[in-house]
């Protein structure tokens, strides 16, 4: 093999050599930009045809979707669904077609969707031939109305929680999703989300890391915030909101608060995490008792309660479990979360990708090593503490008080909303069943919507076994 | 020790090394700007180990994960063309060390780590970032640029005398 040494160029003139070996990578980074530009087409290429119609592009699988409500949880779904290939907009429908539904139509038109828009639902279930499913996000109150409408009309529903401001209504839904044999989910997205599936599946039923539960808590802390305003120009004509239920723009922009058209902090917040006591203890409540009140805001435009305290009890194959839970609008200290109690652990889960642990009683429960190097979950951060000092003169030794903390090993940073929504298209296309039918919809307004009455009632109310089925 | 000469076929095979290397870079670069969305938030959250916190903390601040997500687009992409090209060889080879130690270095492949975000092989302590990441000293220390690239003619157009690639 002859050998060689690349010849020094020190003030020398650039010859052909030179000129040559200097731009030897020039032809390597021109079959890179070809291969790149070949590979962004086939990319777009693909991108196009996620959102192409099925007929025009004769992808079978293609799913033609109209939005019912494109106000602020309208425009979270929405943005959860631009992430989802294999979805044909077609239609938008929104009362504030001043506003909402020019935002929502101009935004999908910037991803390819050419939607038709309409202010009454009616008009767009009559005009509207081949959809295949709407997502509702409507005021509570318009729930029971528009779901049972679409499933009339033949399509598969997903309509967000809660589930209808009344339960009468929301019996109607169940009944009209058996009916006419279509899909109806509701958006209780934590029975869809990867972490709350593997504690539930893995950490609570395989493993039983918690032993024996015995209580259980949660809370939804926001801070104190002003009423939601509007762009001034864009009213909606008094008529028209009189027509649709409302009273005034405040009215309209602020329906959580009203009675008859919302349900207040805990059915906006609460029904989520109360809805995961009933999933993850496998029973519905047996009772319920609850304080509450308008204690910050103007009672006079926040009907509904800002600060709610609720104690259920669960009747288990195991035993009894108590649960507290608690929503506060006027200081968002904590946040958000769930929390288990066993005699041999305890579970801190919430949506926020920042909480979520098992916590290792030391004294019951044997080793969790071997679910560390499965890598169920992480490594244990031992808390340590100093004996304090009136003890120190007898103790000098490291005392370990607290459990070790183990956090949950599977992450989860998509759109919150989004496997829930997928579930729900898998589920129309026959690949999936719902994670949160009907029925579950049902069961679970029930007990969320008795907080309110216990409120009312000052004392504790009584579930009966028949009240969660329809 | 006595010098050795390496001979055209090694050094083709040095430069190809790092041609492909800077291929790499320069398509992790692009694909990511192509991408539009691109964050580098899920990879920084999901570090583990004694540096967590800070990547962590790094992800959690909008305004600078903003500075952090365009300064690795652009980082991958440069490096990239600094190693395709041979120009500003030693500064590319450079970067690309401390981009991908900080990679390893968010996520790295310790006994008793386990990740969310799968990756394509089994690894303990040595993963493809650190493969990659010597592979790059070897090409800081070996000046593959004098025998082919940009910096041949930047050095003759500079009058400045090259290192002695072979001593």
């Amino acid at each position: 093999m002859s050998e060689e040494k690349p010849k020094a160029t020190c003030g020398k003139k650039i010859d052909r050599r030179d000129f040559l070996q200097g731009l030897a990578g020039v032809p390597v980074l021109g079959a890179f930009a070809l291969a790149a530009l070949k590979q962004e087409s086939y990319r777009r290429s693909r991108k196009a045809q996620a959102v192409a119609s099925g007929a025009a592009q004769g992808g079978a699988a293609d799913l033609n979707v109209a939005l019912l409500g494109v106000g602020a949880q309208g425009d979270v779904l929405l943005n959860s669904m631009l992430k989802i290939p294999g979805l044909r907009f077609r239609a938008v429908c929104d009362i504030w077609s001043e506003y909402n539904l020019r935002r929502a139509a101009n935004l999908l038109k910037k991803y390819g969707h050419e939607v038709n828009s309409y202010e009454d639902y009616r008009d767009m279930l009559d005009k509207e031939t081949g959809l295949d499913a709407v997502i509702i996000a409507t005021p509570d109150f318009w729930h029971a109305e528009h779901t049972v409408a679409c499933l009339q009309a033949g399509l598969h529903v997903y309509c967000e929680k809660e589930m209808s401001n009344t339960l009468e209504g929301a019996r109607r839904m169940v009944q009209a999703a058996r009916a006419t044999g279509k899909l109806l989910q509701i958006g209780h997205q934590r029975r869809s989300n990867p972490r709350y599936i593997f504690t539930h599946d893995v950490l609570l039923r395989e493993l039983n890391l918690l032993g024996r539960m015995v209580t259980a808590g949660g809370q939804w802390n926001r801070s104190a915030a002003p009423d939601l305003g509007w762009p001034k120009k864009y009213e909606i004509p008094a008529g028209r909101l009189r027509q649709y239920g409302f009273n005034s723009m405040h009215q309209f922009t602020n329906w959580r608060w009203y009675k008859n058209l919302g349900g207040g902090p805990i059915v906006d917040l609460g029904s989520h995490q109360i809805d995961v006591f009933s999933w993850f203890l496998g029973v519905n409540p047996k009772s319920v008792m609850a304080s509450g009140g308008t204690d910050y805001y103007d009672p006079a435009t926040h009907e509904w309660y800002d600060t709610v305290l609720a104690i259920y009890e669960y009747e288990t194959p195991r035993g009894t479990v108590r649960a507290h839970y608690k929503t506060q609008t006027t200081n968002g200290s904590l946040g958000y979360y769930e929390q288990f109690m066993g005699d041999q652990g305890t579970l801190v889960l919430s949506e926020s990708s920042q909480i979520g642990a098992v916590y290792r009683e030391k004294t019951r429960a044997g080793s969790w090593d071997e679910w560390v190097r499965k890598g169920y979950l992480g490594e244990p951060k031992i808390i340590e503490t100093r004996a304090d000092d009136t003890a120190r003169d007898s103790l000098d030794v490291r005392e370990t008080i607290s459990p070790d903390e183990h956090k949950i090993a599977l992450s989860f940073f998509d759109p919150y909303h989004k496997p829930h929504l997928e579930n729900f298209f898998n589920a129309v296309r026959g690949h999936a069943t719902l994670n949160c039918p009907a029925q579950t919809g049902y069961e679970s307004a029930v007990a969320v919507l008795k907080v309110n009455e216990a409120v009312e009632a000052k004392r504790t109310l009584y579930f009966t076994p028949e009240e969660f089925h329809v | 020790m006595k010098n050795i000469q390496l001979s055209r076929i090694q050094w083709i095979s040095l430069v190809a090394l790092r041609m492909i290397i800077g291929w790499h870079f320069l398509y992790e670069g692009v694909a990511k700007l192509l991408k539009g969305n691109w964050s580098a938030y899920g990879f920084l959250m999901e570090s583990k180990w004694i540096f967590a916190d800070l990547f962590r903390w790094m992800a959690g601040q909008p305004a600078l994960l903003e500075v952090v997500n365009a300064a690795n687009i652009w980082g991958l992409i440069l490096i990239g063309l600094g190693l395709m090209l041979g120009a500003f060889t030693r500064l590319a080879a450079a970067g690309g060390i401390l981009l991908i130690a900080l990679y390893y270095l968010c996520n790295p492949p310790f006994v008793g780590l386990f990740y969310s975000i799968p990756a394509e092989g089994n690894y303990i302590f040595i993963n493809k970032n650190i493969v990659e990441l010597a592979a790059l000293v070897v090409l800081l220390l070996i000046p593959t640029q004098q025998m082919a690239g940009v910096d041949r003619i930047l050095a003759k157009l500079l009058k400045k005398s090259p290192r002695n690639p072979a001593s």
